[in-house]
């Protein structure tokens, strides 16, 4: 059956050939279009100054903005072992977390505790409500559940603020396997396949954060520190118990001596990106 | 295609692995969790067709485990299910296939032969009980029948072979029930059973004796019940007869006397009488009520008193007032803001209680309410507000010579005290109290001589209540003064008529009123407004607006007489102020066309060079009275800002040509300023008048000082340089001043000077306080204070007035330091970073897969039915490709075997005839030879 999606694609290819305003299809490879739209952000951004600029007129002089180069640097976020899994409770299907559904995933002789889908939210609203985001520095954002479900969420989402739609958002995304965004039909959340290394920058490092590593530092200044050309990726884990494997990061680090939730390792995160690219 | 469905992709390779182990362990062993369990559960037949085929075993794998998801659509195996698509196909198509070539079809309608799973002998006996039943149907009946028959019948339906009742067959219609229930009743008839007999003889019974039986058992009972009743009536007149004994006995009587009230005396005869004829019982009954029982009644009838309601306690009173002059208070704040525009609506939201009326009472004043207030029992209340608001502006306001001058009528004395504070004095906060006593007392003193306002009359005794402690503390001076007034009036009676009708122009009202003294013109006044007043008829409304017009112009000739009569002046007041709220509109009316008749005056005065164009005595009384009758805190009013305005424009235009010119004009700005104090309104000119006079008072660099673009350009002399070292300062009453001739010595005396400085200072330390929010102070009040400094270093100064200017000076200088510390540098126009635009997912709550969730309804509808069909022709289309296949495979094998037999047939025809062949070659020889070979 792989004929009438071949022609498809031909045909659309052929339509943008005709019209140039179109927006580019939906099914282009994750990273690909993830740069495409990080440049056209930007450009966007770029052209909104200048505007700006002209709209303002003479006489009040603007305080100059620092002038950066076309390509910056971003950062990628990896949450592992998510607590997300989608149960048939009653009829439905629901995200199941330890509230909720104690007595149902006592009776399917689960551990209540191991259900936490409020750490992965916490956690991804703490990087998609930081400044580093809101200035576009954001480059992807992957998750993947325990049970090995990799997902990709693109930068420019805006994060459900309450739980339950949060888990309305997530049993859609898992029975569904991709979101789009309401009235266009861009995707903003999409399941891929694992591994989640082949979607990574090529040679770029990954940082895994663990309370257990050995090597402990100053994250301000090890960030500091990090080359500026390159993006950096953050392996954190969002369960409520255990350890991020450290199979695929360069560099397995600890960044305070307690052990921190994963918001407040991510915000952590995020205010020493922001300090180091300047952002308030 | 390429989109498998992994809900768990991790977990389904994990599955995948398990799986795989299952299939090469096979299903001889290693099969364990559920799914073993429900294969083992199976049928055996089943499970002997697993056996036949290893690869039926494998299940199809699942591709996620979901928690709580039943497995029951799930489980399934592909090369199984294939096997018995075939074998499905076996029974149905082939079997079609093999008939379509036969013309003639042979079919087994035996009864039970359809149905398969009916062992043999069933079969039998359904056969058998058809046959029976044809048998017994009406065209049979009286067929004679052969006695085998019927015995088989017998044995059929009594007792089959293992002695077992077998009931008649389900399958048998409703006509083969009724039919063999009759029959049944035949039989019983012929043969009677047993268990019949006892029925039999309980129906006959029934019938008749039943019913007889019934019929005895209730006469019985009511014989029985009848026999009860009069055994208890027997006992009932026993009892009575016995009490009648009883009552009689001296004991009993003796005990009911003492019971009794003894006036019932006669009751006892009752009684005896009764016992004669009567029963006890009867005897009680008809006894008359006692007096005690009476009285209970009556109570019990009684209404409850009601509680009255109380009187207010004196705190109560005062909480009251407070909360009205509060009230009122909010009002002419939110007129101040300028909101106060949609006065009518608040008018309709008004409600008849008393409480509301009051909190209107200011509402005439404003300029756009005007028309509003022309109904009759309004003005009543109204006024009570209106005499209210004057009392608080007195209360707050500084430096109002005419309303205090009011209070001169009774007590002349005060009259300097009063006048000096229009100069612009402001220490009398703590006179307060003073200055709003004596007004009550004179209201007082008038009321009580007005006979018909009686609703006024009962809100000044509350007031009375409320003032009550301070009337007491009063000096006894003002107390002779009020018993003066009150007495006064009395004795002057007989000289005025009681009705006077009000006067049409001013020559009636000056025959009138000339000669009289003050408190007769007062009288006068009140009783021509009684007289004619609006409440009384419409038609006096006209009459009392000429007489206001009459009376205000009375007011304003009066300032113009030479030796101004001041006295009768402050009794008009009080008249005017209460008759504007009356008729607000006309009032208005008439202080707008004064005005506008007053600013061409100053027009045309300024033109005159030499002339002093500051306003007359007449305008600053009128001015005045304005000031009092009408709000100037409101926003907007159509005749307080125009009234500011010409204030405003006296002080810019006017050049200063007196020493008189100065008094006047630091008294307009004292006037300004009372008017602006409540509204805090910024009046530059009469900020920069008086620094223009404080100019004066410096010597020598006058010209330079003022560079003012806000003044037209005056001739500027030194008219307040004090000369000489001073000890005191006395303070102006402008009055005085205004009667005075411009050139007299006085003004270059100076005393005059001095005076004049100190309400410049005064009013100065008014504005500064009253503008002191504003984001200019600094600008607006550093000049001032320079100046200020440069006149306390230069000139000669008495004490108080140093004081006074240093105070002043401090006050702005902390003001101004307070307005720098709060201002911050400009800053650079800074620009918010722009963020990135935020897309929303998405998604249901509640979603449920395989559900559209398109809005529009009939285009999911259509979907899902379009959906159905493809899916339903997609499964028609691959059940026909399996059939086409399947009957290839058929033919295919046919074909073989065809094949096959023909080659065998052949094969065996040909080595027949090569045999044959050979045979003949070798001369028959063949065979023999072998052998023999």
């Amino acid at each position: 059956m792989g004929r009438p999606y071949a022609v498809k694609g031909k045909k659309k290819r052929k339509l943008e050939g005709g019209e140039a305003s179109r927006a580019p299809p939906v099914d282009a490879e994750a990273v690909e279009q993830e740069v495409k739209e990080n440049e056209e952000v930007m450009e966007g951004e770029a052209a909104a100054e200048e505007a700006f600029a002209e709209e303002v007129g003479e006489g009040i002089p603007i305080v100059p903005r620092p002038v950066d180069s076309k390509r910056r640097p971003g950062a990628i976020f990896v949450l592992e072992r998510a607590c997300l899994e989608v149960g048939k409770v009653g009829k439905g299907m629901q995200i199941l977390n330890s509230d909720d559904h104690a007595n149902y995933l006592r009776k399917q002789n689960r551990n209540p505790a191991d259900y936490r889908p409020d750490i992965i939210h916490q956690a991804l609203l703490a990087i998609f409500d930081s400044p580093l985001t809101k200035a576009g520095r954001l480059q992807a954002v992957y998750v993947r559940t325990e049970k090995g479900v990799l997902f990709e969420i693109k930068p420019h989402v805006r994060m459900p603020r309450t739980f339950k739609r949060f888990c309305g958002l997530m049993s859609q995304l898992l029975q569904k396997l991709s979101i789009t965004a309401v009235g266009k039909r861009e995707k903003l959340l999409n399941v891929i396949k694992n591994p989640v290394t082949q979607y990574l920058p090529v040679g770029v490092r990954k940082i895994g954060l663990s309370y257990s590593a050995e090597k402990a530092v100053n994250l301000f200044d090890y960030v500091a520190k990090s080359n500026d050309d390159e993006p950096l990726v953050f392996v954190v884990g969002a369960m409520a118990h255990g350890k991020v494997d450290k199979e695929y990061s360069d560099d397995y680090i600890q960044i305070s001596g307690y052990p921190l939730s994963a918001a407040c390792c991510l915000n952590r995160i995020c205010s020493a990106l922001e300090q180091k690219w300047n952002i308030q | 295609m390429a989109k498998t469905k992994p809900m768990a992709a991790g977990a389904a390779a994990a599955e995948k692995k398990q799986n795989k182990k299952k299939g090469k362990g096979g299903n001889m062993k290693g099969r364990n969790g559920p799914a073993a369990v429900a294969m083992k559960a199976r049928g055996a037949g089943a499970a002997a067709a697993e056996r036949s085929n290893p690869f039926e075993a494998i299940w199809s794998r699942r591709k996620f485990d979901v928690l709580g998801k039943k497995r029951k659509g799930e489980e399934r195996r592909t090369s199984r299910s294939r096997s018995d698509a075939i074998h499905k196909r076996e029974n149905t198509l082939l079997k079609e296939f093999e008939q379509s070539a036969k013309s003639s079809v042979f079919h087994d309608r035996r009864i039970g032969e359809r149905d398969e799973t009916l062992p043999e002998y069933d079969k039998a006996i359904l056969r058998q009980q058809r046959e029976h039943m044809a048998k017994l149907k009406r065209a049979s009946k009286f067929n004679l029948s052969d006695e085998e028959d019927d015995e088989d019948s017998h044995t059929l339906l009594g007792n089959d072979d293992f002695n077992e009742e077998v009931p008649i067959g389900d399958d048998s219609d409703e006509e083969g029930n009724t039919l063999s229930k009759k029959r049944l009743s035949l039989q019983s008839s012929d043969l009677p059973s047993e268990t019949d007999l006892p029925g039999e003889t309980h129906g006959h019974k029934s019938k008749k004796e039943v019913m007889s039986e019934i019929i005895l058992k209730s006469k019985f009972y009511k014989a029985q019940k009848a026999k009860e009743k009069e055994q208890d009536e027997h006992l009932v007149d026993k009892l009575d007869s016995d009490f009648a004994l009883l009552a009689q006995t001296p004991e009993l009587l003796s005990l009911t006397e003492s019971a009794r009230v003894n006036t019932h005396k006669n009751n006892s005869s009752t009684i005896h009488k009764g016992s004669s004829g009567l029963t006890g019982k009867e005897i009680f009954n008809k006894e008359k009520p006692d007096a005690y029982d009476k009285l209970v009644k009556e109570m019990v009838m009684d209404q409850r008193a009601r509680p009255s309601d109380r009187t207010k306690t004196p705190e109560e009173l005062a909480q009251e007032e407070k909360e009205r002059l509060e009230k009122l208070e909010k009002e002419r704040h939110k007129r101040m803001l300028g909101t106060a525009e949609s006065s009518d609506e608040e008018d309709d939201d008004s409600e008849d209680g008393d409480h509301h009326m009051r909190a209107d009472n200011s509402k005439p004043i404003s300029g756009d309410d005007l028309g509003d207030s022309f109904s009759f029992d309004e003005p009543t209340k109204r006024k009570k507000g209106w005499v209210d608001e004057i009392y608080e502006n007195e209360g707050r306001k500084i430096g109002e010579g005419v309303a205090s001058g009011d209070e001169g009528s009774d007590d002349s004395g005060e009259d300097e005290d009063e006048d000096e504070e229009d100069a612009g004095d402001e220490e009398d906060s703590s006179d307060d109290d003073f200055r709003n006593m004596p007004a009550r007392d004179w209201e007082q003193s008038d009321d009580d001589e007005v006979a018909l306002e009686e609703d006024e009359k009962d809100d000044v005794k509350d007031k009375e209540q409320v003032i009550g402690e301070k009337v007491m503390k009063t000096n006894a001076q003002n107390l002779k003064r009020v018993s003066n007034a009150k007495q006064k009036p009395h004795g002057k009676d007989e000289d005025l008529p009681f009705v006077i009708e009000a006067p049409n122009n001013l020559q009636d009202l000056s025959s009138l009123v000339d000669g009289r003294s003050e408190t007769e013109i007062a009288e006068i006044i009140s009783r021509i407004r009684t007289c004619n007043s609006i409440r009384l008829t419409p038609e006096n409304r006209k009459k009392m607006q000429v007489f206001y017009g009459v009376l205000l112009q009375y007011f304003a000739v009066l300032a113009t007489q030479s030796p101004v009569k001041f006295k009768v002046i402050e009794t008009l007041v009080k008249p005017l102020v209460e008759m504007s709220g009356e008729t607000p509109y006309f009032a208005a009316i008439c202080a707008r066309e004064r005005l506008i008749h007053t600013r061409a005056r100053l027009c045309e005065d300024i033109k005159v060079p030499g002339k002093s164009s500051l306003p007359s005595l007449k305008t600053l009384l009128l001015l005045r009275l304005w000031s009092l009758i009408f709000p100037c805190s409101d926003f907007r009013h159509a005749v307080a800002t125009p009234m500011l305005l010409l204030m405003c424009e006296y002080l810019m235009r006017c050049p200063i040509q007196s020493g008189r010119d100065a008094a006047v004009g630091s008294f307009l700005c004292s006037m300004v300023l009372a008017a602006t104090k409540e509204s805090k309104k910024f009046c530059p000119e009469a900020i920069s008048f008086l620094q223009t006079l404080l100019v004066t008072s410096l010597k020598g660099e006058v010209s330079n000082q003022i560079n003012d673009q806000f003044m037209e350009l005056k001739t500027l002399k030194p008219w307040l340089h004090i000369s000489e070292q001073m000890h005191e300062v006395n303070r102006m009453n402008i009055l005085d001043l205004m009667s005075m001739d411009p050139d007299s010595p006085f003004f270059a005396s100076d005393n005059f000077k001095a005076g004049v400085l100190l309400s410049v200072a005064e009013c100065l330390r008014g504005f500064v306080i009253i503008h002191e929010g504003l984001c200019s102070f600094p600008e607006i009040f550093m000049p001032v204070s320079s100046l200020l400094q440069q006149i306390m270093e230069k000139s000669e100064l008495p004490a108080l007035l140093q004081e006074i200017f240093q105070d002043v000076i401090d006050l702005i200088k902390k003001r101004s330091d307070e307005h720098h510390a709060s201002r911050e540098p400009l800053q650079m126009r800074k620009q918010k970073p722009e963020p990135i635009k935020q897309l929303n997912p998405k998604f249901e709550e509640n979603y449920v897969k395989g559900l559209d969730y398109d809005p529009d309804r009939e285009r999911a509808r259509l979907k899902k039915l379009k959906k159905q069909v493809k899916s339903e022709k997609r499964g028609a289309m691959s059940e026909l490709r399996k059939d086409s296949y399947f009957m290839a495979a058929v033919k295919e094998k046919e074909r073989m075997k065809h094949e096959q037999e023909r080659s065998e047939k052949y094969g065996k025809a040909m080595a027949f005839l090569q045999e044959q062949e050979s045979a003949f070659k070798c001369g028959q020889m063949g065979k023999g030879k072998k052998r023999r070979r």
